[in-house]
């Protein structure tokens, strides 16, 4: 697509006739969607002293093209009824970039009065973003700001080179197989044994049995010197037939057990480097994908790949051999009943060619009511408590009835086709073979070509031929099954962590525990900000209150230092050293959070409070959750420090579990500390106990605390206030709580109006 | 301590409690600059934001009028936009076909899906389209039986309002998200 305005000759043109030239265009990024709510086709652009729109209207037959389609063999359609229409720069202020479902608008004050410049879906919304950001500098200081870094375009060429070819994708997965390569070759030869016995086997049965020794054919018995011994003869085809048989059980248990150690290593292999990468991804891939269905797909995904390459792949050379192989003995032994014979086949091949389509769409609905059913029941089993609470067994009953009757029809569904197809299948089948017989005896009898043992022989490869046949009617949709599958999971293993250490980290061998925020702006999505040009500077060792609404940005805040997520704009500095620049491990040491939301792991209470410090000695653990407050309800615990919490263990109340982590905090000895409503959820009792530690504990660190309960940071050394993602005021307790009209002394004057109240009763 | 602020915040708290229903009276008019402006009990909001309450159950009931800018407090609550008057109604809808859009798919070219993504070539009420989805994330969110949200790799959206209006052929192509 034309994402340049200078190289759109039919709007430049129409702009030239306000007296703009291409080379007065600074700025441009294209829009495509009217005021009306109608795509069009049009740019936004930025002269010296302009901001001009330019639109145009799209033909009937004009197709708009998202973003992931290719585009090359396109034809352009030119837009009609072109309109320019211009702002002057001077008169332009407060421009702003509204997102809404599926579409942008830009909007600002032009000579006081609101207006609506332009809007357009998502699918330009990066240049937009881009442009605006430039063009609100631009407005303010006149001066363009540098490109930016060229970050996101080498992810982009990245992204291009890494288009994976199908080839490529499978090239990479055959690496993970070919780890065990003795395996695979000793696999490829048991494949190959008893392909050869299987080839082998209607000849033995057919022409040598028959043809050759119930005729007493002589001539053939010479060779092995067995001349006029029938019976031993006879012997000796029964012992190399059984010996076949057991040659081929031989190869068939050797595979099984091969097979088994080679899929299960492999599928462990591709398991354990997908979740290696995951953890090192950030947060917010595990906040844009639901980590449920994650799991799901890893697990089934490894398992289609496996699928494909342990059971399609060899079978491929073996069924394809033997099928060239088959064809080419018929044609030795009588090419005009191998004709006959095989008359029938395409028929077969047809046959499975155009049903099994319908069968996969099947068991690809199956499958998504079976996901949907364990959705619901899933969610009703976890809500078990508000569903009983609200006595809504019943609904929920008939609320499952739903995807539980899909799954019941998608499950029929299948069972009847499943049913129809292997009828006709087998209807098909036998029909072939009858007509084999029939055709054989005429042949038989008629021109005495050949002999019943031929033709024992050839029915017998014919009904060997089913097996392979039918097999390459499915593994090509296995391959493509397995492909995407193997694709999904080099996605995450190829996923970039947004949070990369860089080469050389610098490392932070004596924290010192000073932050400084730098002009920070931050959003967890393009075009909304969550935090507007923070500038902080913590000393060492100094407790900062923060104070704010829900939803004020003081989580995010927090999340940033301890770079859970990367700034946007600006820079963090922790003892005067980037946050980007420093070594993640020393990072993550020296900064220990206590959030709002806790975390407990399925283990015992001592290696809750223990995690991450692998070293504390049991002396430490019960010191860190005395500072905490939780020795007290641990020791009351059936199994002390012992006692397995977490998942399938003794279930914690909120403020229980807010103690552990508290606990685990402390033992952690962080140079820096984040209480993120640390204590939201003990009782006042405990938080004063809670308090009273902290006050040692916040000793020699610099701590950062969030409450919405202003007393608890009556012993912070300065407090800010967020308001709308800005620091809107700071200072100390009492400079702030003087300040008339305040945030800060509103709260407190309602806060301790409503204490007084609760007070009185 | 001062009973003064207290007031305010006693106020404030009501007013977050309370629900206004926006009546017919009120006075919305176009703005020059392409917005809707309010007058409501004798106090005029330059430009207001129209927000959909129920978007999918219920589009034209219980919509949200909120200033524009800061923390977009709510105005008030249009209880049913077709009780309106007229003028009124076509200006608000005019607004919300932009917030909300959605083109609404008529008709199915094509559907492709290949290595992790379905690509789409439709026929919408706002002309023809070809996008792609990733399969791997939620891109099809299905409202009902019958009605379909899908959203392509920037999350446009687009809609289906009732799968039971396309052909057969239609309805095969969708079947690898039904």
């Amino acid at each position: 697509m034309k994402n340049e305005l200078k190289n759109d000759k039919l709007f430049l043109e129409k702009i030239s006739e306000s007296g703009i030239t291409s080379d007065a265009i600074i700025l441009s990024s294209p829009i495509d969607l009217s005021d009306d709510g109608e795509y069009i086709s049009g740019y936004l652009f930025v002269t010296s002293d302009k901001v001009g729109v330019c639109t145009g209207k799209l033909p009937d037959n004009y197709i708009n093209i998202f973003k992931g389609i290719d585009t090359k063999d396109l034809e352009v359609i030119d837009p009609t009824d072109l309109t320019v229409t211009l702002y002057d720069n001077d008169k332009l202020v407060h421009l702003r970039l509204d997102t809404y479902i599926g579409s942008n608008i830009l909007s600002g004050e032009y000579e006081g009065a609101p207006v609506h410049i332009a809007a357009f879906t998502n699918r330009y919304q990066a240049e937009m973003n881009v442009l605006v950001r430039k063009l609100r500098a631009f407005l303010k200081e006149g001066t363009l700001p540098p490109d930016e870094e060229k970050d996101d375009d080498t992810n982009n060429e990245d992204e291009g080179l890494k288009k994976k070819s199908k080839r490529n994708i499978f090239m990479r997965t055959l690496k993970y197989f070919l780890r065990y390569r003795l395996q695979i070759v000793l696999l490829f030869l048991t494949y190959i044994v008893s392909a050869g016995v299987s080839i082998a086997w209607p000849y033995l049965t057919g022409t040598v049995l028959f043809d050759h020794i119930l005729t007493k054919d002589d001539s053939f018995l010479t060779r092995f010197g067995l001349t006029g011994k029938y019976a031993i003869a006879l012997l000796v085809v029964a012992l190399v037939m059984i010996g076949a048989r057991l040659l081929q059980a031989a190869c068939n248990y050797l595979q099984i057990f091969v097979m088994a150690k080679v899929a299960s290593s492999t599928v462990k292999d591709i398991k354990t480097d997908v979740f290696d990468a995951m953890s090192k991804l950030s947060l917010n891939f595990f906040v844009n994908k639901q980590t449920g269905g994650l799991m799901t797909r890893v697990l089934s995904d490894s398992e289609r790949v496996r699928e494909f390459f342990i059971d399609g792949l060899p079978m491929i050379f073996i069924h394809g051999a033997t099928i060239v192989i088959t064809f080419i003995v018929m044609y030795r032994l009588n090419w005009k009943m191998a004709l006959l014979a095989c008359i029938l086949l395409p028929l077969l091949v047809f046959m499975t060619v155009k049903l099994r389509p319908g069968l996969w769409n099947l068991s690809g609905k199956r499958h998504r009511a079976e996901k949907a059913m364990t959705a619901k029941a899933n969610d009703n089993l976890t809500g078990a408590r508000v569903v009983k609470a609200f006595g809504q067994q019943d609904t929920e009953i008939a609320k499952f009835a739903h995807p539980s009757n899909n799954l019941k029809d998608a499950e029929i569904n299948i069972v009847r086709l499943r049913n129809r197809f292997a009828i006709l299948y087998n209807m098909v089948q036998e029909v072939s073979s009858i007509w084999i017989w029939i055709a054989g005896v005429i042949f038989v009898l008629n021109t005495h070509e050949i002999e019943l043992g031929v033709l024992i022989t050839f029915v017998g490869y014919v009904m060997q031929l089913n097996g392979p046949m039918n097999f390459f009617s499915w593994v090509f949709r296995l391959w493509a099954e397995s492909i995407n599958s193997a694709e999904r999971l080099f996605e995450i293993i190829d996923a970039i962590p947004e949070i990369q250490e860089i080469d050389t980290p610098v490392r932070l061998d004596h924290p010192k525990g000073e932050i400084e925020l730098d002009n920070v702006t931050f959003g967890y999505r393009v075009g909304r900000p969550v935090l507007k040009n923070i500038n902080l500077k913590v000393k060492e060792g100094e407790m900062l209150g923060i104070v704010g609404r829900s939803g004020a940005g003081k989580s995010t805040l927090v999340n940033l230092i301890s770079r859970l997520y990367d700034v946007n704009e600006g820079e963090i500095k922790i003892d005067g050293t980037g946050v980007k620049n420093l070594a993640l491990s020393d990072l993550r040491r020296n900064v220990a959070m206590v959030s709002q939301d806790t975390y407990i792991f399925m283990g015992s209470v001592a290696k809750n409070i223990a995690y991450g410090n692998g070293n504390a000695t049991k002396a430490d653990i019960i010191r860190a959750a005395k500072l905490a407050s939780a020795h007290e309800f641990i020791s009351k615990l059936p199994d002390g420090y012992d006692t397995i919490i977490g998942a399938s263990g003794k279930d914690l109340s909120g403020g229980e579990k807010q103690r552990i982590s508290i606990a685990r905090a402390i033992l952690a000895d962080p140079k820096i500390l984040i209480l993120d409503e640390a204590t939201a959820s003990v009782d006042t009792e405990t938080e004063k106990a809670i308090q009273h530690s902290l006050k040692f504990l916040v000793q020699g660190r610099t701590t950062l605390s969030i409450a919405h309960r202003l007393s608890t940071l009556r012993d912070a050394d300065r407090l800010i206030v967020i308001d709308g993602g800005r620091i809107v005021e700071e200072g100390t307790w009492d400079s702030l709580q003087d300040k008339e009209d305040g945030i800060f002394k509103n709260l407190l004057d309602l806060q301790n109006k409503s204490l007084e109240q609760t007070a009185a009763f | 301590m001062s009973e003064n602020t207290l007031n305010i915040y006693e106020k404030k708290a009501e007013e977050m409690t309370a629900t206004h229903i926006i009546p017919v009276e009120a006075k919305f008019s176009a703005t020059e600059g392409g917005f809707i402006s309010l007058d409501l009990n004798g106090k005029h909001y330059d430009r207001v934001k129209v927000v959909r309450l129920f978007p999918f159950t219920d589009a034209n009931k219980y919509l949200s009028i909120r200033e524009y800018g800061g923390a977009s407090k709510e105005i008030g609550i249009i209880e049913d936009l077709d009780a309106m008057p007229e003028e009124t109604k076509s200006l608000i809808e005019h607004q919300l076909t932009l917030c909300y859009f959605t083109p609404v798919i008529s008709k199915i070219y094509s559907i492709k899906d290949e290595y992790g993504y379905a690509y789409f070539h439709v026929l919408t009420d706002k002309g023809e389209c070809k996008f792609a989805i990733n399969m791997g994330s939620n891109a099809v969110s299905k409202l009902s039986d019958t009605r379909l949200i899908i959203q392509d790799v920037d999350e446009n959206r687009f809609e289906i309002r009732d799968t039971d209006a396309l052909t057969q052929k239609e309805k095969r192509m969708l079947d690898l998200f039904m």
